[in-house]
């Protein structure tokens, strides 16, 4: 895990601190949580630049909305084969490039059904398979390659724009 | 925690919020959508295969609020002292949701040669459809009629004005529309908490919430001028104006002025105690018929007897128009 955060650091993205407010939505091992936040530009008190996530309060068309799906093992033993699935919400367009997830092999689906990683996705138009193109995309799957330990926490990332 | 930390010392590269980056003057996802997501987990624990989910996160969609008008008519020609003279607007809600918005037209703005003299009123709906204004179109009155508009509806708008008569040919004229948002107006970004459709919170798009278009009147007078001249050619072979002499008569007509004389016709009576001599009615040289049929040029004998014809509409570039006809002296 110590590998996986210096991806999360590289990346600039937040993982920790989503945690606290996690809750179980099932009894089962895995707790797994969905967020939707917002980069948000703010100015500190020497007029330095950054941003920041903030809890989505409103969208309007053409903003850019980040999910964030947190799985959290809360049970005393290991979990195999951990994999997220999440679809890009309808209205919304996914940004290329964007999913992320330390230690995970990421997939994508055009149909739902098929996923492949993104260089080998392809759809099939006028009789003719191409590339899927990155705004094609409506479900994204995190595979982990590690189990989860007892207490170990994963994620899986992406942007969508609103349309 | 140490997530946490190194969390703190990363600064994100792209800067997503906010709507002056994006394209939000069109049309999205419609006022109080929700964009609802859920995940799912797939995992094992030992030999047991489990699928979970998460919690839905639901993020309601707020209401835009963008307008664009646009010049239908960016000039309009028109003569000194003419009256009711319209421009029309197109009014676009490109938000996302239905919306109010308010008309002001103003004609004093800077910049041009002359002020239009708004009438009154000087908005109307283009409720006929018909593009110019004529009786069947609605006045706007402001807080009473303001246009109701879905997200990408449109209205048709007329501004009228008369202009001036002290204005010379070439002369422009601003005239200006304005429409906002009754919601409000504000820096792209500016929220009116639970003031959108529905009672989502409504915020002020790209375009501020408001739009104007300025239209010119351009004066465009035109002057047709007629220099006419005569040939007597009598049946001596002289050029006496005896009985039985012939005249050819040949008028040059000449447009001046940057406007268009529409549907000009040019129409002279027979001198009296002369008569027509059929035939001879020419347009540029070419030869009319005398009947009043597909060409140009007619010969009529009612209520007085003259030829007509019918030159169109004329401007400086269609050049001197020549008419030519003869008489006999009776």
């Amino acid at each position: 895990m110590v590998k996986g955060l210096k991806i999360l650091g590289l990346t600039a993205i937040v993982a920790c601190g989503l945690s606290s407010q996690a809750f179980a939505q099932d009894k089962g091992c895995i707790a797994l949580k969905s967020t939707a936040e917002v980069e948000q530009e703010v100015v500190n008190a020497k007029g330095e630049k950054s941003t920041k996530l903030v809890p989505l309060t409103k969208v309007v068309p053409g903003v850019e909305v980040i999910w964030t799906i947190t799985a959290n093992n809360i049970c005393k033993q290991p979990s195999e084969k951990v994999s997220i699935n999440d679809a890009v919400p309808e209205h919304m367009t996914y940004v290329a490039n964007s999913a992320i997830g330390p230690g995970a092999d990421i997939e994508f689906s055009v149909d739902g059904k098929t996923f492949a990683a993104a260089d080998q996705l392809t759809v099939v138009e006028s009789g003719a398979s191409r590339k899927a193109r990155a705004d094609e995309y409506t479900a994204i799957r995190w595979n982990f390659k590690n189990s989860f330990a007892p207490g170990a926490q994963g994620f899986g990332r992406f942007r969508a724009i609103l349309n | 925690m140490q997530s946490s930390r190194i969390f703190g010392a990363v600064a994100v590269t792209a800067l997503a919020f906010g709507l002056g980056t994006n394209n939000a003057n069109a049309v999205g996802a419609p006022a109080g959508t929700p964009i609802n997501n859920t995940a799912q987990v797939d995992y094992t624990i030992g030999t047991v295969n489990t699928t979970a989910s998460s919690n839905t996160v639901t993020v309601t969609v707020a209401e835009i609020l963008d307008v664009v008008v646009t010049a239908q008519t960016p000039t309009v020609a028109v003569n000194a002292g003419d009256t009711q003279q319209e421009v029309r607007y197109r009014v676009t809600n490109t938000g996302n949701g239905s919306e109010t918005f308010r008309l002001v037209m103003t004609s004093t703005i800077a910049g041009d040669q002359f002020d239009p003299i708004p009438a009154t009123p000087s908005i109307y709906f283009d409720t006929d459809a018909s593009g110019d204004l004529s009786p069947g179109d609605t006045p706007y009155v402001v807080g009473s009629n303001d246009p109701v508009l879905s997200a990408d509806g449109f209205v048709t708008v007329l501004v009228v004005n008369s202009i001036p008569n002290w204005v010379v040919d070439t002369n422009i004229g601003f005239t200006r529309l304005t429409a906002d948002s009754r919601t409000g107006t504000g820096v792209p970004g500016t929220t009116f908490v639970g003031q959108g459709v529905g009672g989502v919170d409504a915020v002020v798009g790209t375009t501020g919430a408001d739009s104007e278009a300025d239209s010119s009147y351009v004066v465009s007078g035109v002057s047709l001028t007629a220099a006419k001249s005569q040939t007597v050619v009598d049946q001596f072979g002289g050029a006496r104006p005896v009985p039985g002499a012939r005249i050819n008569y040949s008028i040059v007509v000449n447009v001046t002025g940057s406007g268009s004389a529409i549907n000009a016709v040019f129409s002279d009576n027979i001198p009296a105690n002369t008569t027509y001599v059929p035939g001879t009615l020419r347009l540029n040289a070419a030869v009319l018929s005398d009947g009043a049929d597909a060409d140009a040029g007619d010969y009529s004998t009612t209520p007085a007897a003259r030829v007509r014809v019918t030159l169109g509409n004329l401007t400086t570039a269609s050049g001197p128009q020549t008419v030519t006809f003869a008489v006999v002296i009776n």
